[in-house]
């Protein structure tokens, strides 16, 4: 005859113990596998614009960015991101330089390519269109969300590469030129990958599309 | 103790290192916003720490006190204020940076102009006699390396009498004395002799400060004519 052995007490607490650690392994095992789990991803179709032919939607791993261009501020600027936007220029380009909770840059179409990326010059590829005017003489806060275009230390150079800033930065008004800024889902920006000793990143995230709402 | 020190070593180390803004913009560390909210939209900054800068790290300059800053902020904005937003965008000044006893290879100086990266770094404690004039000096430098065609040098040193010469450089002369000739003989100050540049630096400095000698002689004469006209020719509304 079997005989029926009860648990101990600090058996049943090991046991309680055991379980709890897996659930908290699985747990951070989802949380840290899924950087997005939290990030709310926003349907343009579903937000009613007051300008849409000036929305641009520029789609991540974390959702959807949604971008109001202002052609009032910057025309040439603005007119020049929607031209490369409605090529698809700027779909699979890296966000080549992240900085925590300061900024991303992205837009090296020659360099910064899905499968094509040289590391070793990023940042300074070309779009093919040549550069155009800085835009700064308009007042304009550089507030968190801010979308500018980047340029190579002397003014009027911009061209296709842009930033995007995830905290506020009053120095840049008047040395970038700005076309616009996130009105939803500055989040999911916050998530794109940056390395701790480096603001140019290895093996980076990718825009996987930047397109215009209308 | 030894725990929590070995905790905050820990913190440190593991701590993401942070991008500066102010020193990506302009490539001086160890600064921090002292106004600028200016109406010519001019930038002043101050050395929150000492910093080192340049070739071989030769620029030095090192923190003030609050009270020397803010004293010394309201007579470099009076000065600076009579800059034009759009003269300045011209000139390519934009940051104005505080500090003091700046030093270029160990040796003292009043400024340091960048063109290329629009900033000029004040030594807030030089020559407290001539700090006002010397802001105008330094400016002019400013002005001088983003219009070298402008203030042409060769054109500048032919007004100077045929057997003069300028020294190689601004430091390699013992002849630094700043004060105003009473009568000129075609140099402003002692200063003026040594380079072709600081010459021109001379004459605007006197120029923007409004202390001309009383007599002006002929070289003298053609000088301030040159400056005035070099000056009209990259901003028609400027005004001296």
């Amino acid at each position: 005859m079997i005989e029926k052995i009860k648990a101990s007490k600090s058996e049943k607490i090991i046991f309680l113990f055991v379980i709890i650690l897996f659930l908290f392994s699985i747990t951070s095992f989802i949380l840290l596998k899924n950087k997005c789990l939290f990030v709310k991803n926003y349907d343009p179709n579903k937000i009613n614009f007051d300008n849409p032919n000036n929305i641009a939607i520029l789609n991540v791993e974390c959702g959807n960015v949604i971008i109001e261009l202002y052609p009032d501020i910057s025309p040439n600027g603005v007119e020049r991101f929607k031209t490369l936007v409605e090529l698809n220029a700027y779909d699979d380009v890296a966000f080549h330089r992240v900085i925590k909770d300061k900024l991303v840059q992205a837009g090296d179409l020659e360099f910064g390519k899905k499968g094509n990326i040289d590391y070793g010059k990023i940042g300074t590829g070309k779009s093919g269109l040549g550069t155009i005017k800085s835009e700064i003489d308009k007042n304009f806060n550089y507030t968190k969300g801010s979308v500018g275009l980047a340029r190579s230390l002397r003014y009027n150079t911009e061209d296709s590469q842009f930033f995007i800033i995830l905290q506020d930065e009053p120095l840049y008004e008047g040395e970038y030129t700005p076309i616009g800024k996130v009105i939803f889902g500055l989040e999911a920006l916050e998530k794109i990958k940056h390395l701790d000793k480096s603001e140019y990143v290895l093996r980076p995230d990718f825009i996987n599309s930047l397109k215009l709402f209308n | 103790m030894k725990l929590f020190k070995f905790i905050l070593l820990c913190l440190f180390l593991i701590s993401p290192t942070q991008a500066d803004t102010i020193y990506q913009l302009i490539k001086i560390p160890n600064l921090e916003i002292y106004n600028i909210k200016t109406e010519n939209k001019l930038r002043y900054l101050n050395a929150k720490q000492a910093f080192t800068i340049g070739i071989d790290n030769n620029i030095n300059c090192f923190k003030s006190s609050k009270q020397d800053l803010d004293k010394k902020y309201k007579i470099i904005e009076k000065n600076l204020n009579r800059y034009s937003q759009n003269f300045l965008r011209k000139i390519n000044l934009k940051y104005i940076v505080m500090c003091e006893d700046l030093s270029i290879s160990g040796i003292n100086t009043a400024g340091i102009p960048d063109n290329v990266m629009k900033t000029l770094i004040v030594d807030i404690k030089f020559n407290q006699e001539y700090f006002e004039r010397v802001l105008h000096h330094e400016v002019f430098h400013i002005i001088n390396d983003s219009y070298k065609d402008v203030f042409n040098e060769k054109i500048w040193s032919s007004f100077n009498p045929k057997e003069f010469n300028y020294a190689k450089c601004s430091i390699c002369t013992k002849k630094i004395g700043l004060d105003t000739y009473s009568k000129p003989d075609g140099f402003i100050t002692e200063y003026s002799r040594s380079t072709a540049s600081e010459d021109m630096a001379e004459v605007f400095s006197h120029l923007m400060h409004g202390n001309l000698p009383e007599v002006i002689d002929p070289i003298l004469k053609k000088k301030i004519e040159f400056i005035k006209k070099g000056l009209l020719k990259i901003d028609e509304n400027f005004i001296l």
